[in-house]
């Protein structure tokens, strides 16, 4: 019990103050600082259930300080987009990761924000660097952390006593979920590259045509 | 060897390793998440999602005794004089806090008086009381 932990300042602080203190954890945890956040918004639920913090002015707020709190990620992003094109410059991949995320970004957006909550940082470092429109990024945005507030906050209120152990299970799932996404990607890449490409199947062509 | 063949070698290299290491990251955090996941909602599925139980265990040291208090059904004033430190200037400190002022060099002996006038007050009190943080 000697530990000071900034999460259990938080949530004292919630419990002291209500709201603001409940708006200020998302917002510093969307700028990218490690806090759980999730379990901020499963608490924010169970104290609202006990009257110990205001439940709508704790939605209210709790989603201005995350929505707040992305564009800021995603400011930092978009600040770092000139040594990001300047690295990339010419490069194929880059070029084509930007077009994939402008077609499927708005659906990336949207379930980082409350699904598989570890790569809401990153998502919004790329739409801020690759040039994502401000406005579809805060739309997606705006709908993603809405979910996230109704649903846990709501799951928070509804299971008061279990919020603790339900963020566990919750913190673990999505945890599962980014190991299957990084798992599917490498093995997206692996039978790319096990697939002959055109240029590949037409050199092999003229060394046997030499032989 | 060309430049671009070179440059080509490179980034098959290259695309090698990131492939090697998206796999194992992957499979490892599979099977540690999934594991936990399964634990986790094992742990839950026993337990039973039910709003209301009361449980000492439940208590953190992030909490406050005004919030224990309200969480629990039992008068701030009678878990203040249980734990022997008085009201003022103490409802918004959290029990951590409170451990560090009053008990220094001694861990979590707020939390044990506290949980054991909350059984007694349970005891003593049934009606009174409900569920737990």
């Amino acid at each position: 019990m000697s530990e000071i932990s900034l999460t259990d300042w938080l949530l004292t602080g919630m419990l002291n103050y209500g709201a603001p203190t409940f708006s200020l954890a998302l917002l510093i945890g969307a700028i990218g600082v490690p806090l759980p956040n999730t379990f901020f918004v499963l608490a924010a639920g169970a104290f609202a259930r006990q009257s110990a913090i205001d439940g709508p002015t704790a939605a209210m707020l709790g989603f201005l300080g995350a929505v707040v709190g992305d564009s800021l990620s995603y400011g930092i992003g978009r600040v770092a987009r000139t040594w990001v094109q300047r690295r990339f410059v010419g490069s194929a991949t880059w070029h084509q990761a930007l077009v994939a995320f402008e077609r499927r970004g708005g659906l990336a957006i949207y379930l980082t924000r409350f699904l598989i909550t570890p790569l809401a940082i990153p998502t919004n470092l790329i739409a801020g660097s690759g040039g994502y429109t401000y406005w579809r990024f805060f739309l997606y945005t705006a709908s993603g952390e809405l979910t996230w507030i109704i649903l846990y906050g709501g799951l928070g209120y509804l299971f008061g006593a279990q919020w603790e152990m339900l963020s566990r299970l919750v913190s673990d799932f999505s945890g599962l979920l980014v190991g299957l996404i990084v798992l599917g990607a490498g093995l997206y890449v692996w039978l790319r590259r096990r697939k002959p490409t055109d240029v590949t199947v037409a050199t092999k062509r003229k060394m046997t045509i030499r032989k | 060897m060309t430049s671009s063949a070179n440059s080509t070698f490179t980034s098959r290299g290259w695309q090698r390793h990131l492939t090697t290491i998206l796999i194992v990251a992957g499979l490892l955090l599979v099977i540690w998440f999934g594991m936990r996941s399964v634990v986790s909602a094992i742990r839950v599925w026993r337990t039973g999602l039910q709003p209301g139980v009361t449980d000492v265990e439940a208590i953190r040291g992030w909490m406050t005794i005004t919030y224990i208090a309200r969480a629990f059904g039992v008068p701030e004033e009678y878990l203040f004089e249980a734990v022997g430190i008085p009201v003022e200037g103490n409802r918004r400190k959290s029990l951590g806090k409170l451990n560090r002022e009053y008990t220094p060099g001694e861990r979590g002996v707020i939390l044990k008086r506290l949980k054991v006038a909350i059984l007694r007050y349970q005891t003593e009190q049934p009606e009174r009381t409900r569920g737990a943080p």
